[in-house]
Order: C-alpha cells, then sequence, then structure tokens
C-alpha cells in the first residue's frame, strides 16, 4: 500500500503562478538553439513494435505557435519549458538522464531520454502528456469530460536491477505532475517487467474484464496449489494494490530467469527458486496487464464514488418513489458538475454471505432470493416492490458500503459517498419493508469490525424517516452508537424512533433518536444537530463514521413534511467531517438512502458530495427554510 | 373489553403483619406503586408508595415514639375494586374520575389481579396499533355511513396494508377518521384519498 496516501497537499502553491508568454517563448528559443525540442509524429511501423519506446518518429521543429498552444493546453503556461525539463532529467540515486529531449505532436507532448547509471547507459524513458477526450477508462457509462490530464508511461527499461531507482523517479514524479494539475498516471501493457511494482505503487488494472480475468487466474492457482484461500476472498479483491498485497501469510515459490522474469512454474530457463507472498508471487508471474493511477484531484480530501450500473437493475414499476431514475439523474449531475474528474471511482463488489448473515438471517436472504427468481412483484410488503434482478443489486448495495470501508481503509481515499440503491436503514435481521431489503449500513458496520480491527462505529441517519431496521440491530450494542434525525413518528412513517428510545440492555444511551417536527427546517435541523448530535458522537469517539445518507428531509420531497435546503446537508457533511477529522482520521463512509423527488434529491446529494471534497465554492441554490 | 382480560394476574402482596420496610423493598424491587395487603386470599387493604413515604416522614404525623411499624396500621381499608366482568371502560372512568394508579380486582371475595394506570395505556397503544409499523393519517368525513363506506372502499383500492382505523367524533356532524397505513410512500396515500374527494387535516392544522 505503499504510496497509495498519493502526493500531499503541501504542494499546492508550486506552479501556481502563470507565466508571462515572453518566458515561455525564450525558454522554446533556448531549446530549440541547444537541439532539445523537436516535432514528432506516430509511425504505424514503429508501431508494430511494442515496448521499444519509439512508437514515434522525431520530425522537424513545429512553429512556435503550436508549441505555445500545446503548452498552454497542458500546463495553463504555470511552468516554463527549461524549468519543466530540470524537473523531468533529474538525477537520483546516481542514476541521471541524458539526451533528454521534448517532443511535439498536434496536441501531445513527449519526454524521451536515456537513462544513465555514471557514464552507462543503463536505460530508456519515455513519457508522453496528453488531455484525454474520449472515454478511455470505463468508469462510468458516458464519455468524461475534456481536459483530464494524463501522464502515460510510454516506456521505461532498465538494463540493471534498480527498481529502488525506478521507485524514487516515479515517487518524485507523482509529486510533480500532481502539482502541475495532471490527473493520472497511465501504463502501457507492454511493460512487462515492474508488474508486482506498478500494481504495489497503487497503480489500477484500467480495464474491468482484464481485471476479472486477473482475479480467475489467482483463483486457479490458490485452488491449483490447494492453498488455504477462499474463493469469496479472492472475488473480493477490486483492486490491484489489493492483489499485491494478498495474503502475505502464505508463500509461494517462483522461478527467475536470468533477465529477471517470473514463472510460477519451474522449467529449464527459470533455473533460480524464491519464495514470495501469494499475491507478490501471482504478480510477478503474469502476464502484463493495462494500468493507471489516479495522481491527483482537485479537492482538497479525496472522496470515492462507489458506483455501479447494477444498481439500476433493481427495476420498480413504474410511479414507484424509489426507482432507478434516482440514480440515472445523481450520475447525470455527477458528470455535468465535473465531478467524476476528482471522484475516486469504485466498484462495488458481490460480498460474500458470511458479510450479510452477520446482520440477515440465511432463511430470510433465501425467501428474497426465491421471490425475485420466481418473478414476485414484492417482497414482505407492497412498499418493497421488486423485479429479477432485485437480489442481486442488493446484496451488491451491501458490497458498495463494503467497497467504500475497504478505500477508505485502505487509503485509496479520505471518505466514500456509496451510490447505492435499494437503500437499506429499514431492513431488519429479517424484515424488508420501507423500500429496503438489506441493512446497507450494517452490513458495513460488521465488515469495518471484521475485516479492519475496529470496535467502536458511529451510524448517523439524516434520512428524513426514522431508521428503525439499523436501530433495531443495534440497540442492545454499547460499541454502535446509532443516531437518527428523523421526522417525529406520530406524523411519519415508520412511527417509531421515539426521543425516549435509547437504547437496551448493555447498550442502553449508544440509541440517540432527534425527532423533529412536521416543517421543521434548516434552523431545527442545524439547531439539533449542533445541541445534541455532535456531542452525543465527540463524547463516543468512533473509529469510523458511517452515514445513512437520506435527502428526503429537503423541503420538495413529497415522502415527507420536513422542510431542508441543502444548506442543512452541506452544514452536517462539514460538521461529520470534523467530528471524524478529530477522532478517526476522517473516516466518513455515506451511504445512500432515501430522497425521492429527483431535483432536489440530486441538488443535495451533489452539495453533500463536494462537501466530501472539501471544496470551498459548495453552491446552497435554493435559500430559506 | 373486559377487566380479567388485561388485569395483571402473577400479584405481589404483603400480610397485614409486614413491616413498612419490608413493603418499601418490596415495592421497589418490582418497580411497582401498589401493594394489596392480604390475608390468604382475602383482600384487607392497599398500600402505596404514598402511604408508606408519609408515614416514614420525619415530622409527620405519628413519627418518633407509637409511630406505625407495620402495613396493616397505614393501609386504605375501604378499596375500590373492579370484578373481571367490569369493562376497561369501568376501569378507565373510575382511575380518571377518582384519580386512583391502581384498583385491585376481586371475583367473589377473592382477590385475583389489579389493573393499574400503565396497563389501560397499553390496551390504548395496542388498539391504536402506536407502537406498530405505519402512519397515522386523520381523513374528516361527513356523519355519515355512506361517507365511511366509501372510505374503507377508497382504502381497498390503495396498495397498502391498513393497520388500524379509529371512527372519532369530530365536529357536531363530521367523524375524524384515524388511518394507520404501513407504507413509506404516504404522499401517494394523501394524493389518491383527496383526489377521491376526501378532507384530510393538514399537518399545520395542528401548529396553527
Amino acid at each position: 500500500m505503499a504510496s497509495t496516501q498519493g502526493p500531499g497537499r503541501s504542494g499546492e502553491t508550486r506552479f501556481a503562478a502563470v507565466l508571462p508568454r515572453e518566458r515561455i517563448e525564450r525558454d522554446f528559443g533556448t531549446l530549440i538553439a541547444e537541439k532539445r525540442i523537436y516535432g514528432a509524429e506516430r509511425n504505424p511501423d514503429v508501431l508494430k513494435k511494442s515496448g521499444s519506446g519509439e512508437s514515434f518518429l522525431a520530425t522537424a521543429v513545429p512553429p512556435l505557435r503550436r508549441l505555445l498552444a500545446v503548452w498552454d493546453r497542458l500546463f495553463g503556461n504555470r511552468v516554463s519549458p527549461v524549468e519543466l525539463l530540470g524537473h523531468l532529467a533529474v538525477e537520483i540515486h546516481g542514476f541521471g538522464h541524458r539526451e533528454a529531449i521534448l517532443l511535439f505532436t498536434r496536441d501531445r507532448l513527449l519526454y524521451d531520454c536515456q537513462i544513465l547509471q555514471g557514464n552507462d547507459a543503463v536505460g530508456h524513458l519515455t513519457l508522453d502528456l496528453y488531455r484525454e477526450r474520449d472515454r478511455v477508462v470505463p468508469f462510468l457509462p458516458f464519455p468524461t469530460r475534456p481536459g483530464r490530464r494524463v501522464v502515460y508511461i510510454e516506456g521505461i527499461s532498465l538494463t540493471r536491477q534498480s527498481t529502488g531507482y525506478a521507485s524514487a523517479l516515479f515517487r518524485r514524479y507523482e509529486r510533480l505532475f500532481h502539482d502541475l494539475g495532471f490527473h493520472l498516471f497511465r501504463l502501457k501493457a507492454s511493460l512487462s517487467v515492474g508488474k508486482y511494482y506498478w500494481a504495489k505503487e497503487g497503480f489500477d488494472c484500467s480495464d474491468r474484464e482484464q481485471f476479472r480475468k486477473i482475479r480467475d487466474r489467482l483463483w486457479d492457482l490458490a485452488w491449483r496449489l490447494d492453498l488455504p484461500v477462499a474463493e469469496q476472498e479472492v472475488r473480493r479483491l477490486t483492486h490491484m494494490s489489493d492483489v499485491a498485497a494478498f495474503r502475505r501469510d502464505i508463500q509461494i515459490p517462483a522461478w527467475r530467469d536470468r533477465e529477471g522474469y517470473y514463472t510460477l512454474e519451474r522449467d529449464d530457463a527459470h533455473p533460480e527458486e524464491f519464495l514470495f507472498p501469494l499475491g507478490k508471487a501471482f504478480l510477478l508471474g503474469s502476464p502484463p496487464w493495462d494500468g493507471h493511477k489516479v495522481i491527483y484531484t482537485d479537492t482538497p480530501r479525496r472522496t470515492a464514488l462507489v458506483w455501479s450500473d447494477k444498481y439500476l437493475a433493481h427495476g420498480t414499476p413504474a410511479g414507484h418513489a424509489e426507482g432507478p431514475k434516482r440514480l440515472t439523474a445523481l450520475r447525470d449531475a455527477i458528470r455535468r458538475e465535473g465531478l467524476l474528474e476528482s471522484l475516486i471511482v469504485t466498484e462495488p463488489y458481490l460480498p460474500g454471505m458470511e458479510a450479510i448473515h452477520a446482520i440477515h438471517e440465511p432463511a430470510y436472504l433465501e425467501a428474497f432470493r426465491e421471490a425475485a427468481a420466481r418473478g414476485d412483484r414484492y417482497f414482505a410488503t407492497r412498499d418493497c416492490a421488486i423485479g429479477a434482478g432485485s437480489y442481486e443489486a442488493a446484496l451488491l448495495a451491501a458490497g458498495g458500503v463494503m467497497a467504500g470501508i475497504d478505500a477508505v481503509f485502505s487509503g485509496r481515499s479520505d471518505n466514500a459517498f456509496c451510490a447505492v440503491r435499494p437503500p437499506g436503514h429499514h431492513a431488519g435481521r429479517a424484515q424488508a419493508m420501507g423500500f429496503c431489503f438489506v441493512n446497507n449500513v450494517a452490513v458495513g458496520a460488521a465488515y469495518a469490525r471484521s475485516a479492519y480491527g475496529i470496535a467502536r462505529v458511529c451510524i448517523l441517519d439524516w434520512d428524513a424517516h426514522h431508521g428503525n431496521g439499523t436501530q433495531d440491530l443495534f440497540e442492545q450494542d454499547p460499541e454502535t452508537l446509532f443516531v437518527s434525525l428523523h421526522e417525529h413518528p406520530s406524523f411519519c412513517y415508520p412511527g417509531t424512533g421515539r426521543r425516549m428510545d435509547r437504547g437496551k440492555g448493555a447498550g442502553t444511551g449508544t440509541t440517540l433518536n432527534v425527532p423533529l417536527l412536521p416543517h421543521a427546517g434548516d434552523r431545527e435541523m442545524i439547531d439539533v444537530f449542533e445541541r445534541e448530535v455532535v456531542p452525543a458522537i465527540e463524547a463516543f469517539r468512533p473509529e469510523l463514521i458511517l452515514l445513512s445518507a437520506g435527502f428526503d428531509a429537503h423541503h420538495d420531497d413529497p415522502i415527507a413534511d420536513l422542510e431542508c435546503t441543502e444548506k442543512a446537508y452541506v452544514h452536517m457533511t462539514l460538521g461529520v467531517l470534523a467530528l471524524a477529522d478529530r477522532h478517526c482520521g476522517g473516516r466518513v463512509v455515506s451511504v445512500l438512502e432515501g430522497g425521492y423527488r429527483v431535483e432536489s434529491f440530486v441538488a443535495s446529494a451533489i452539495a453533500h458530495i463536494k462537501t466530501l471534497q472539501g471544496r470551498e465554492d459548495t453552491p446552497c441554490s435554493s435559500a430559506g427554510g | 373489553m373486559f377487566v380479567g382480560r388485561r388485569m395483571k394476574r402473577d400479584l405481589v402482596t404483603v400480610p397485614p403483619g409486614a413491616t413498612l420496610e419490608e413493603a418499601a423493598r418490596l415495592l421497589k424491587a418490582n418497580r411497582i406503586h401498589h401493594l394489596p395487603v392480604v390475608e390468604g386470599e382475602r383482600l384487607l387493604g392497599i398500600v402505596t408508595d404514598t402511604d408508606l413515604r408519609n408515614a416514614t416522614l420525619p415530622g409527620a404525623a405519628g413519627s418518633g415514639e407509637g409511630a406505625p411499624r407495620t402495613v396493616g396500621e397505614v393501609m386504605t381499608r375501604n378499596v375500590v375494586t373492579l370484578s373481571p366482568e367490569d369493562t376497561i371502560d369501568d376501569a378507565m372512568l373510575i382511575l380518571s374520575r377518582q384519580r386512583f394508579g391502581a384498583l385491585p380486582v376481586v371475583d367473589g371475595g377473592r382477590l385475583v389481579g389489579i389493573v393499574a394506570k400503565t396497563d389501560i395505556l397499553s390496551a390504548l397503544i395496542d388498539t391504536l396499533d402506536i407502537e406498530g409499523i405505519g402512519v397515522r393519517l386523520e381523513v374528516i368525513l361527513r356523519r355519515d355511513m355512506g361517507e365511511v363506506t366509501r372510505l374503507t372502499e377508497a382504502l381497498r383500492g390503495l396498495p397498502v396494508e391498513v393497520r388500524s382505523l379509529v371512527l372519532a367524533p369530530h365536529l357536531p356532524d363530521r367523524y375524524a377518521a384515524f388511518v394507520r397505513v404501513a407504507t413509506i410512500d404516504v404522499a401517494m396515500v394523501r394524493e389518491r384519498l383527496r383526489a377521491a374527494g376526501f378532507e384530510l387535516a393538514d399537518l399545520s392544522d395542528f401548529f396553527d
């Protein structure tokens, strides 16, 4: 998990000033005179050779206006050409760069050099800097906006064992490009050396299909060697860094050839035997993969967005309040607002049943599965409309919270927003109701305990409806603080969550219900949040804060009678982040619950997500309340 | 509904010779406020925590020398009792009018149970399904059984479960129907009932 913590936030002021155009022009003049700037074009003949780092041909120097245009596009003129070359051709651990040149294509910039150790040429490096405009990464099923800045590692070869150097160089580069406002490192698949290294450094597989195959191969290997590994453990992996770190407790042999390549089966060409931890050995012996790494998000906090198209497969009939439209509208808004570039999009996984059984009775889940498979129109109650895909979507929603928890605990993100459906906070141990089937936050809390060894979890539920399912599950547990802000039960579904309900048995005192009367708005909500919620969480000192984030307390929402606006959600989000910073390293995993008028729901969720990211320009579009 | 169905049958009682301390301990241990005083199965009186407190309060009448020592000395002797065939309505009226906390139930001179205010409240909570899942809607109807029929017909046509339905007198010519429905989508129910011509009390009515 070495550098997944990402670049620090201290470099914000580096490259802040836009340089005068004359300075850039003068630098170009200098470099052209020194023969360090060329034009370049892709050559299809050369492209066929893989991994050589020479898939382009140097051509004559392009006209100055093209150089300037590319420079402005990539760097916003915040660094001069001579300065940039100086930063790139840096000397580390006795390794240096020679013949370092910049090559300009129509819209890209290439950096090419030889790597020297002392006076010996030991390798070659080519970087390709560009702004992507098509959807290269199959994150969300719509094209990304143009403009994401990318560093493509076109080629790196080193003839000697010098991974220490590569590591140091790329950490230096990561910081440099972060400060220059670059968003991603990408990796060419043909870079076969360093498959384990790239994974360990936080590069992820860019092609989900390819990643699934890698996971299948890992499971095949474990099965073939008869290792004590459960299939579920393998299926849970969602990132290459997880694969690299997988089951460090199990060692298996790998064999190396003279060039430094590994195989997992002994043969004459690979005489040297080594023992490595399972994940490492597996990756060393795997075929190359396409990788990328997020190095830059233009927000103070890194927020993961858990998303899957499969959440749309929980089909409810037309006119049903809790429909797929909620998520497609949120997705469109995330795109429209340009948030996608700064969110770390994370795919959920189908959890192992043991994770769900920690909360729900197996017979109940089985009845739900059968109802969906049989084509029933609803399960348990008429509110809980289902379709063929509902069972899997419900499990995946719980798995989404688990993936969000993974992201936060592994350091891939500071916090997470899980855009899941169906919602979960009404679901009890063996009870579906109020659009809920599996209690997503409850599964998450149990998972965070078993997987990351924490004890005290706070679940804050600001959905307009009382989270009766969550309360039932944890009311006897002194290690779970359940706090619910909701419309008063005498006026609102589900009719539970009265102030006098403070928990039971050993859990007395770790349930806090704060009912709000109908027509309460931002002022009342913020008031009780500050007066009651904040001190309760402060005193509890949680190790993780889970949010049951419903947005149906909004005044435009038809399903409850509260009259909050985005302002309340922003205020409470800021409050939760401050609590999390004080007690649990900022770990907040926010899980979508209700919110049924699409416009107000989307505006509230976007304001919430932006606040999680630490943006200061959070808008509060609707006033009053 | 009859008292016999709602009364508490497992009784905590004391003999008249029990000390005040023993009685106080019993009240505290069982978290109750009333102790029937019995001889065998025969009810002699009732003693409450207030009686005990008054008897032991320093400076109170009868404190010091010659102060009462036993339950028999401080108990109320002319106890208002119920029989199992009395109705809950009877119990509610007596408790309410005479401001008692609990009433012993006697059958043929034999103590068989006790009904406390909390038992009556539990009966109401159950009847109105206050602890169950659902939301209460308040529908105002003309005092006309035809209207009530129309309401139940309308409810039958909705995709929701009705948990309870209470019809109460409202204005001289109106009923208030309290309908408890088990659905999160209350907005839909309100909308459909209004579309069918029913008057629903708006929540803001209660805050003016």
